[in-house]
């Protein structure tokens, strides 16, 4: 069932690095929390999930503009930052 | 010592306060003595600002004095878990990554406590990000249960059960995503209550599995812990999912004595200790002796509730927890470099391993070609799941069993099996699952370790669920007890 | 510009963001707009920070109802918000909340007029598909400052309809007629305002090439975050000529996404399919799934201005507007209500309105320094109208009706109180001017013109108009100087 687990791609995907005994660890145990699932691969489940709730319109804001944080609360909060902005590493063009 | 403060009931000393026999300072004075004194031996609080909370119960007592008091809970401190902002404290979810942050914004139940005139009090010691059921995870200390301190207290909200079970403070906040609520009342010997989904506002409360998290009131008594769940009940435009209180009552109501309690068929196999079985049955006893009707119920897919629970709670948590990156707020790495490095440096320093695991696993379940076997297929179990409780619970008033298979474990005894950890939700997970109500009450000791058991109702029957608790709690020792410290 | 051979033919797609006319954002209460301090305009919500929550803006999703109206398409009866997870730092929560599965507008056409061989010959027109539009969230902006780059949050959270087209264009032509439609519509219909110097309107362009007649379409490659429609077009142009030119000399095309640099008018390559995002797309829990009501759906088809082109066609063939004045008062629906409102008053000729209202009145409402919005116009269309109708009466000439636009213009004041105040009515007093007639054509200076005239040259007779004017201080009307002129003329 967990064939085709690759740890280096989830890694990169979930932007954690590992060293290589956490992702031998990680690796066994996320193959037999897996393993452990194979009751859920072999259930007899309804063709669709439904029972999430709906809402109707009622529950949406109304388009009033309410109160900000303010530039000034929002660098104190930052790691870095410069002129009101947050700062980062230079981003270059699409990196993600 | 009958009479110190740190033993008395939040309704007790709401009494005293509104009588002017007790000021919220001298309460306060005397719980922080308390904390300074105690709470280093197992690390129920990681943050308490004394002068703050000195300054809320002059508030306090000046409100009273003016005539403007706030109704019961007026004067009275709550503890806080470290997962529900309040502005201008602490918002750590005793993780690395959150350790720089101080709230600039309170939370729904933040506001509702204020509006209340309780004492917001101190943060919580829990699970980092909620992700537990020990308070082993916690990046700062690790609690310890005050009943024995080699043993964990439970989690996530281990810090709040802890500290009601060592009189730091007479109510507290958790949060519970698949039993973090329950299960730490349960190992404490407290009374712990995880509201409908949608009852209490979800904002303000760090998000572990948004469709499960819900926050929900702790203390010694089912009396005191319906008190705090009604100051938190009310609707709230700022949660999408939130559809506040119903007209019905929050409060123990109706009699319970007419309850019929449905017991699932075989739940003492799930690797139930013999004492957690004696004490539990001896409560399905107690309730068969005063008149309730108890029957077995099926519940055919309860072995399907852990593996969905793990992957729908991961799954959202791998997402929830994508904001957490060194950018806007929190831990940024010192390693420099492109921001891919910059953010991955940070969240690889700042989250601990349970983190990391349940991040990896949920990113696993949503990946591309593996959705549809994991992610998808734990919908349509919930689904199923859900169908079946409302479906049990059209012919029961509340469904009975412990709240945990065990009790209390030792510190360390399961850190290196994860799967063994996740399966001591196994009763607590469906309510989640389901967004029911369902309430731990204490029921017996193990030893020196308190056990509770577990009562679920349909959709906002909390005040049924308070009833029967109350109910059982009039007839036994188990109100108001705590930890010999 | 490069032409495509006529043996290849291009196919084009459109994803089109347009910025929603809101005043708060899509999920958070916070206020957005063009030129604040930068972070100003963010709160907890739209920082991502810890507990936050997303409430939808009404407003947004009946602004993205009303669209769906305009182009026909059906709105469904429910729609959801997913999430996008990818980490980027301008995105706060690195997942950006946006429709897969259960968008907001399903369907829906837009009709396109491609430009004509000339000005006043209107060109072909086409209808154009629109598969889908979804409501979602922008992100913050970047910029780069010396070694590192600073984030702006201001426009995070700014409500985003994304509007995906069919792979129905086939020319860059056509790509920048649906642009220019489509923005037509979104801001007549006061659904967005397309601003495109303030980033309101940013395109996603796919574009494949075939040989003509092919029935599958070519591997494509999506050229992102155009922000002009002059860049589509040149995107377009260049990406068509870059894969003719790669399948011409026998290589395939990479399903690529791409960039534009717009200064170098240069496409690149920004990453390849194996690059391609696993964005992990699942229901957001925070927002539980919409149902619209009917009833909404009905009060905000009232809100459906008529189409454009709809009106362009009534304009031609009811009121027998020339091409060039129809397709100019249609393409602001203010300056169209505005001209209707002005024919309303005098209905006997909308021509002669049209041409005031398209020709001057729009050219002395944007000359003005600063120019002045037809909504602050300092004259009436009531009054144009009357304007028009003393022309159209003969108490002024069409000349004289130029210096009384003018002076209405300048004074806000009614025509016929211009025209008496300057004495301006023209003298029909036909025994009067007969008179001044008679001892102009007396006067031996003008014998030769006369003389000219009788033996058959027409056009004589204008020499003798000038004096008369010239006698009447412009007051004669100039049809009857003619008539009477031409009768003593004999
Ligand atoms: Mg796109
Ligand atoms: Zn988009």
């Amino acid at each position: 069932m967990a064939e085709g687990f690759d740890i280096d791609h989830l890694a990169k995907l979930a932007r954690l690095s590992l060293t290589a005994e956490e992702k031998a660890l990680y690796a066994s145990q996320l193959g037999q929390i897996l393993g452990h699932f194979q009751t859920l691969a072999q259930a007899d489940l309804p063709a669709t999930a439904d029972g999430a709730r709906v809402v109707d319109e009622s529950v949406l804001r109304s388009d009033e503009p309410g109160p900000i944080l303010g530039a000034e609360v929002v660098t104190r909060i930052a790691p870095a930052s410069r002129d009101g902005q947050i700062a980062v590493p230079r981003v270059v063009d699409d990196e993600s | 010592m009958a009479d110190a403060l740190h033993e008395l009931s939040a309704a007790e000393l709401g009494r005293r306060l509104a009588s002017g026999a007790l000021a919220s300072r001298a309460l306060c004075e005397a719980l922080i003595a308390r904390h300074q004194a105690i709470n280093d031996k197992f690390g129920a609080f990681t943050h308490l600002d004394e002068a703050d909370v000195l300054a809320q119960a002059d508030a306090s007592d000046a409100r009273r004095k003016a005539g403007q008091g706030r109704g019961p809970l007026e004067g009275i401190p709550v503890g806080i878990k470290d997962n529900v902002a309040v502005k201008g404290q602490p918002l750590t979810c005793s993780s690395k990554m959150l350790a720089p942050l101080v709230s600039p914004y309170d939370s729904h139940v933040a506001e509702r406590l204020r509006a209340a005139g309780a004492i917001l009090f101190g943060r919580l010691n829990m699970d980092e990000f909620a992700m537990g059921s020990s308070t082993e995870n916690s990046a700062f200390r690790k609690a310890f249960n005050p009943w024995d301190l080699e043993r964990i207290p439970g989690g996530s909200s281990g810090g709040s059960a802890a500290a009601l079970a060592a009189g730091l403070v007479p109510l507290a906040l958790g949060s519970d995503t698949g039993g973090s609520i329950r299960q730490p009342a349960s190992h404490c010997g407290v009374v712990g209550l995880k509201p409908t989904y949608g009852l209490i506002s979800r904002f303000g409360l760090v998000a572990f599995a948004s469709s499960l998290d819900q926050i929900g009131p702790m203390a010694r008594s089912v009396e005191d812990c319906a008190l705090l769940l009604d100051a938190l009940a009310s609707a709230d435009a700022r949660d999408m999912t939130c559809f506040g209180p119903s007209d019905r009552a929050l409060t123990p109501a109706g009699d319970a004595r007419k309850l019929r309690i449905g017991v699932p068929k075989g739940f003492l196999g799930k690797g139930v200790a013999p004492e957690v079985a004696t004490a539990v049955n001896a409560a399905v006893e107690f309730y068969r002796s005063q008149g309730c009707a108890v029957s077995e119920v099926e519940l055919p897919s309860a072995d399907l509730a852990v593996p969905t629970y793990y992957v729908v709670a991961t799954a959202e948590a791998s997402s929830n927890l994508g904001r957490y990156d060194g950018v806007r707020y929190g831990h940024r790495s010192a390693v420099s470099g492109t921001p891919v490095e910059m953010m991955t440096a940070s969240r690889s320093e700042g989250f601990g391993p349970e983190v990391k695991r349940r991040i990896l696993l949920g990113t696993f379940v949503l990946s591309a070609g593996y959705a549809d076997a994991y992610y998808v297929r734990a919908l349509r179990a919930r689904a199923k799941i859900r169908a079946e409780y409302l479906a049990a619970l059209a012919g029961v008033d509340v469904l009975l069993t412990p709240t945990v298979p065990t009790p209390a474990f030792k510190v360390g005894e399961k850190a290196a099996d994860p799967l063994q950890l996740y399966l001591e939700d196994v009763f607590t997970i469906p309510a989640n699952l389901a967004g029911l109500p369902a309430i731990s009450v204490p029921c017996g000791k193990s030893g020196r370790l308190p056990v509770g058991f577990h009562l679920v109702g349909a959709p906002l029957s909390e005040s049924k669920l308070l009833a029967a608790g109350r109910l059982f709690e009039d007839a036994h020792g188990y109100a108001h007890q705590q930890a010999p410290l | 510009m490069s032409q495509v051979p006529s043996d290849w033919e291009v196919v084009i797609g459109l994803e089109v963001h347009v910025q929603l006319r809101t005043r708060a954002k899509v999920f958070a209460s916070s206020p957005w707009g063009f030129g604040q301090e930068p972070n100003a305009q963010v709160d907890p919500v739209v920082l991502g920070l810890p507990g936050t929550l997303p409430v939808v803006n009404r407003e947004a999703v009946e602004k993205a109802v009303l669209f769906g109206l305009v182009v026909g398409a059906e709105i469904p009866e429910r729609c959801a918000w997913d999430r996008k997870n990818y980490f980027y730092p301008d995105n706060p929560k690195n997942y950006q909340l946006t429709q897969k599965d259960f968008p907001v507008v399903v369907g829906g056409r837009v009709e396109i007029e491609l430009p004509g061989p000339s000005r006043n010959v209107m060109g072909e027109h086409k209808s154009v598909r629109i598969h889908h539009a979804h409501l979602e969230e922008d992100v913050g902006k970047l910029s780069h400052a010396g070694g590192g780059s600073l984030i702006d949050y201001n426009r995070a959270g700014v409500p985003l309809l994304e509007i995906v087209t069919e792979p129905d264009l086939r020319s860059a032509a056509e790509a920048e007629a649906f642009l220019r439609s489509l923005v037509a519509m979104l801001t007549q219909a006061g659904v967005a305002d397309c601003d495109m110097e303030k980033g309101q309107l940013r395109c996603d362009c796919n574009v494949s090439v075939r040989r003509r007649g092919d029935a599958q379409l070519g591997t494509r490659t999506e050229t992102k975050n155009l922000n002009s429609i002059s860049s589509v077009r040149d995107t377009v142009i260049y990406e068509a000529a870059r894969q003719i030119r790669e399948l011409g000399a026998g290589r395939s095309i990479a399903q690529e996404t791409r960039g534009w640099n717009a200064e170098l008018a240069r496409g690149y390559v920004l990453r390849d399919k194996e690059d391609a995002h696993d964005y992990r797309y699942f229901p957001d829990p925070d927002i539980p799934a919409l149902k619209i009501s009917r009833e909404t759906v009905a009060r905000l088809a009232k809100q459906v201005p008529e189409n454009l082109y709809d009106r362009q066609r009534r304009y031609v063939e009811k009121l027998g507007l020339p091409y060039t004045a129809a397709s100019v008062l249609v393409a602001d629906r203010v300056l169209a209500e505005w001209f209707e409102a002005a024919v309303a008053a005098h209905p006997a000729n909308p021509s002669g309105v049209a041409n005031l209202v398209a020709n001057d009145l729009l050219r002395d409402l944007t000359a003005a320094v600063p120019p002045i919005p037809l909504s602050a116009c300092p004259i009436r269309p009531a009054s144009l109208a009357g304007l028009v109708k003393l022309t159209d009466e003969g108490v002024i000439s069409k000349q004289q009706a130029k210096e009384v636009f003018t002076e209405m213009f300048n004074t806000g004041q009614e025509a016929a109180a211009i025209v008496d105040a300057k004495g301006l009515r023209q003298n029909s007093d036909t025994g009067e001017l007969e008179k001044i007639i008679r001892e102009v054509v007396a006067d031996p200076s003008v014998a030769k013109s006369i003389a000219e005239y009788r033996a058959g040259n027409e056009k004589a007779i204008n020499a003798l108009k000038g004096p008369i004017m010239k006698r009447t201080q412009g007051k004669a009307n100039p049809g009857l100087v003619d008539q009477l002129l031409r009768r003593i003329l004999g």
